[in-house]
């Protein structure tokens, strides 16, 4: 894995290829935007999406925990995609594999299970949390009144890189910007949302398994 | 005898108090009918084709019922009326009503469509009327209902009107599949003899349309032919001089004083233009030009409120019109009798298409259509010198059916699960009976039936799939909220993303697309339906808009504009092209053009049929290569970019890429690396396959026709009217969709299906094939002109069309005239602000 190191707010962010940072300071794990469940929601209802995602997503979770053995899970919102479905009954079993581990969910427009429900999974639901100088929240646009330095999920942010002969692809992307920073969605069945950044603002795409600065 | 039958006998005696006689060609559908024979009639618009089918089954209907045929009412549905266009529905409609009541039949006739009210819907559900003019889309929605069958008892004949129309099509598919369920029904349940009819207008594959429409028992099949020669009078408008044509341009608004004439001298005039921006831009001209018309003249295109488009309808009815500027709008539907002159402004890129539009004037039987040419740009003329000899000789495009369209087998297997279920077996020798499907392999079919009730996976505990339920062989559907959803997607057409627009004090104006509106701030001004308009704000998917008295607005550009030339059209322009250096043109076009062909001839050369043209010009852009097969835009896209990668896998360059309908162009800042002794390996047909695959983005190309899938095989979810937000979970882009597709679950046959979409309709792979073989045998002549030609010339601008803003343009357009001493087009085209792909986030 091609991590890439990121020094910003006198922390140290280690940025995964798999869409997620790694807190040294803090040794936490923070990710955004995992849709847990979307699949199943959709299957539900009739549309015959592929039904293995949850699958591949938590596998891909559980490979970032075992490799920087983090301390506790930051989500920054959109854990879950929707009402209950067995799709959450598979992250109740693969929760067990980590019961030391603490996961804080920061909620997100899409956390919408009922309290019991995340409680029984062993989720803390906060509407924000604070760590040293960092602020955390789901849409970083409502966070800004408190005057600190944000990291949000939300967006599912993407930049549009284009070259020659009129051909442009949209890769998703780690946002860094002078009042807050916008992780890019986990989840494997999301979309992407461009975003057209400032000059001195800090980008980085993730292609071909590898984290690369933009800008 | 049929024609001593006591129904031939009244009807004739019918027409005859009416002063009428049935052409031969009716005659003769009435005799295949009665005969019990199903096929098709072909023939022109305006002369009774629907008389040709309905009187024959009116004259059955008699026939069985000698002595009590004007007493028996309530007789159930007799004949089902497929015809494409609901606004045909009406006139139709009306018309059928006046036979059957001077007949003194009690037959109903009824209409059931999108724009049916409930109340008559469930009347019909009561007592189905003996005619029933209906849609694809609402037929569907027939078969959707509980106990669907009985609609079909006495059934004795279903005509498809417009079949040259939805063949081709995946409404045509939905068609087939409508017929193949009803003619097993109605022959096993009932035993009534079922026959099935078409009426087409010529094309190129007539024979195949047959088979298309009757499926398995095409064979039996048999096709009537009006031998009517509807007289077509093709007159190009021409300039005074040709160097006051512009060698470039799309609009034409240069000719519009040439125009005004034509039409001051006709009743009324349909004006044709190949864009909707076109259509705003001209009729603003006109009323700019010639203030008089206010009043006289009006607008019509696809994106005007449907109420303004029946209020010009009506008015071309009455000839209270002088002039209508249309689009493609107004190809087809119901004759406007005082129509007697059409303008065709620029190349209609296909000869049934401009046929179409011809024979939209003089519609009375006899009468002569009269159509102008009015080219955009001085090689358009030979369009038209290639059109005539098209219509002379019949040469007419053919409309390839579709083939194994799973998304609509999807949705027609829902369909007959939200009424009364189905059995497998028995559907599986319905489908496979249809053209679309008769190639389908029950490992095909397996997938589809699995796809609705497992949703392609195998059973496992945690999947809550569910749509289709299956007991042993039988398939339903038990859920009501889904069967609700499913009938608001029975369809196959798929619009773009559309805005309304309203004015903010009320009143609704038209639809534009979502991505067009992205790109304006409150504040600007646009143009539609002859309106220009200040954009407030977007709220509730309408954009709201006040009057503007801005002098300059931006035309909305509506995306899938640009047709490219049909196969038949780009053969008979090289041919035009071979007579006019060979120098025994006749055409008036050609002759006119002498001047032109003469700088062309002089600078580079004009190839023969036989010849592949490549011009290699130096200019301070670069290194240009132009080559010229006459195939079609999309034909040559796919073609430069096959070519620019063949010449960059010996050689490292890199080249920027142009194209138009005649040629295309490779454009680098080096020399380009291709002479003699090379030139015919770069346009070979070995290794082909693999070289497309490397040169050309076919997975984006098939992204992008997996959207009209997604939709079609139910798997976007578009929410209920007016109640959009509640489901806001179940949204999700096609582009999305296909990404998931394509790394979870790659062998979809749904991926597979854009994929051949992709090769079929947006690479053209048989057409490039074709082309690739021809050049082979041909001599390619390469020149070197000093400077551009009139043949590259509209290429060259046309790319800058696409890399540039308009004020950039227009400064280019300048320089570029002044090195050729020639005008280009007066107007060029205003492509608001270059395109992305979305509209970025701002962030904070």
């Amino acid at each position: 894995m091609d991590d890439l190191i990121f020094h910003h707010r006198s922390q140290h962010w280690v940025l995964s290829p798999h869409k997620a940072i790694y807190w040294q300071e803090e040794q936490a794990l923070i990710v955004s935007d995992l849709h847990l469940g979307k699949s199943a929601h959709f299957r539900k209802a009739g549309i015959a999406v592929p039904a293995n995602i949850v699958q591949e997503d938590l596998f891909c979770l559980q490979k970032l925990i075992t490799l920087y053995q983090p301390l506790r899970i930051i989500i920054v919102g959109d854990l879950f995609h929707s009402v209950a479905n067995n799709d959450i009954a598979y992250f109740r079993l693969w929760r067990q594999q980590f019961a030391h581990l603490a996961f804080e969910l920061v909620q997100g427009n899409h956390d919408i299970l009922r309290p019991a429900l995340y409680a029984e999974l062993q989720v803390q639901v906060h509407t924000h949390l604070q760590l040293r100088n960092i602020y955390f929240a789901h849409d970083a646009e409502e966070a800004l009144p408190q005057k600190k330095y944000v990291i949000s999920g939300h967006i599912h942010p993407g930049v549009v890189i284009s070259g020659m002969g009129k051909q442009s692809m949209r890769l998703p992307c780690f946002y860094f910007g002078k009042k807050y920073a916008v992780l890019p969605a986990f989840g494997k069945f999301t979309g992407l949302a461009s975003v057209a950044p400032e000059p001195q603002e800090s980008v980085f795409v993730i292609a071909d398994q590898q984290v690369l600065q933009w800008q | 005898m049929v024609q001593t039958t006591r129904g031939w006998t009244v009807v004739m005696e019918w027409l005859e108090a009416r002063g009428q006689q049935p052409f031969t060609f009716q005659e003769e559908a009435w005799e295949q009918y009665l005969l019990g024979k199903s096929g098709m009639v072909n023939a022109p618009t305006g002369y009774g084709k629907t008389f040709s089918l309905f009187l024959a089954v009116i004259i059955a209907w008699i026939n069985e019922h000698p002595n009590d045929f004007q007493r028996t009412a309530k007789n159930g549905l007799q004949l089902l009326w497929i015809t494409p266009l609901r606004a045909l529905a009406k006139d139709l409609g009306r018309a059928m009503q006046e036979v059957v009541d001077e007949l003194g039949l009690a037959w109903q006739v009824g209409i059931r469509n999108g724009d049916t009210p409930t109340s008559m819907r469930t009347a019909q559900k009561k007592q189905m009327p003996e005619v029933l003019i209906i849609t694809p889309e609402s037929l569907h929605l027939l078969l959707g209902q509980k106990h669907y069958p009985s609609v079909f008892t006495h059934l004795q004949c279903v005509v498809t009107d417009e079949w040259h129309e939805l063949l081709g099509t995946k409404r045509g598919v939905m068609v087939e599949l409508a017929l193949s369920r009803i003619k097993n029904l109605v022959r096993n349940n009932w035993s009534n003899d079922l026959r099935i009819w078409g009426i087409s207008a010529t094309i190129g594959n007539l024979e195949e349309a047959l088979e298309v429409l009757l499926g398995h028992d095409a064979a039996h099949g048999v096709i009537v032919r009006a031998l009517i020669n509807k007289e077509i009078a093709l007159k190009s408008i021409l300039p005074d001089g040709i160097e006051e044509l512009p060698w470039a341009g799309h609009l034409g608004i240069r000719l519009l004083d040439k125009a005004i004439p034509i039409i001051e001298q006709s009743r009324t005039t349909l004006i044709f233009t190949n864009t909707r921006s076109q259509a705003e831009i001209w009729y603003q001209e006109i009323l700019r030009r010639y203030p008089d018309y206010a009043g006289a003249i009006a607008l019509h295109h696809g994106s005007l409120d449907m109420e303004l488009r029946i209020w010009v309808e009506d008015a071309l009815h009455t000839g209270r019109l002088k002039a209508v500027v249309c689009t493609s709008s107004l190809d087809l539907g119901v004759d406007f009798r005082p129509v007697d002159t059409v303008i065709q402004v620029g190349s209609p890129k296909g000869v049934a298409r401009f046929l179409q539009r011809a024979g939209r004037s003089g519609h009375q039987p006899g009468a002569v259509s009269k159509i102008f040419f009015l080219p955009t740009h001085s090689l358009e003329l030979v369009e038209a010198a290639a059109l005539k000899e098209a219509m002379e000789e019949n040469f007419i495009e053919s409309r390839p059916p579709v083939v194994l369209a799973y998304d609509v087998l999807l949705q027609y297997l829902m369909t007959l699960g939200i009424s009364d279920g189905f059995y497998a077996h028995q559907i599986w020798q319905e489908v496979t009976s249809t053209f679309c499907f008769q190639d389908m392999t029950p490992e095909d079919w397996q997938w589809a039936l699995s796809f609705l009730t497992t949703g392609g996976e195998a059973l496992h505990s945690y999947d809550e799939f569910r749509k289709l339920e299956r007991n042993g062989n039988f398939y339903a559907c038990h859920s009501r909220q889904l069967a609700l959803r499913h009938r608001l997607h029975i369809g196959a057409i798929v619009s773009d993303a559309m805005l309304k627009v309203k004015f903010i004090t009320g009143g609704y104006v038209g639809v534009v697309e979502e991505y067009f509106l992205s790109r304006l701030s409150p504040g600007d001004a646009f143009s539609l339906g002859g309106h220009n308009l200040e954009f407030i704000m977007i709220k509730d998917m309408t954009a709201l808009v006040r009057k503007s008295h801005a002098k300059k607005t931006i035309v909305p550009s509506w995306n899938g504009g640009r047709i490219p030339l049909s196969a038949n059209l780009g053969k008979m322009l090289r041919k035009k092209f071979q007579e006019a250096i060979a120098g025994h043109a006749t055409d008036p076009e050609l002759i006119a053009l002498q001047p032109l062909f003469a700088l062309q001839a002089h600078l580079s050369h004009i190839p023969s049929a036989k010849e592949l043209l490549i011009e290699k010009i130096n200019t301070k852009d670069g290194h240009h290569l132009f080559v010229y097969p006459f195939e079609g835009r999309l034909v040559h896209q796919v073609m430069a970019a096959l070519l620019a990668f063949r010449i960059s896998m010996h050689h490292p360059i890199t080249f920027s890429i142009a194209m138009n309908d005649y040629g295309f162009e490779l454009l680098s800042d080096q020399p380009i690396p291709l002479n003699d002794d090379n030139v015919k390996a770069l346009f070979s047909l070995q290794d082909l396959n693999t070289d497309l695959q490397r040169s050309i983005n076919a997975t984006e190309m098939a992204r992008r026709k997996f959207r009209d899938i997604a939709v079609i095989a139910g798997l976007i979810f578009q929410g209920y009217p007016g109640r959009n937000k509640t489901n806001r979970h179940l949204q999700s882009s096609a582009s999305l969709l296909f990404n998931v597709f394509r790394d979870y679950d790659p062998q979809s046959l749904l991926l597979r299906q854009a994929y051949n979409e992709a090769y079929f309709y947006q690479i053209e792979e048989a057409r490039l094939r074709d082309m690739l073989g021809r050049i082979e045998n041909h001599s390619i002549v390469i020149t070197q002109p000093e400077r551009l030609t009139p043949f590259c010339f509209p290429i060259k601008v046309d790319s800058l069309r696409e890399n540039l803003t308009s004020e950039k343009l227009s400064d280019r357009i300048k320089k570029l005239q002044q090195q050729n001493f020639r005008p280009v087009d007066d107007k060029p085209s205003k492509p608001a602000k270059p395109t992305r792909a979305g509209t970025p986030r701002k962030l904070l």
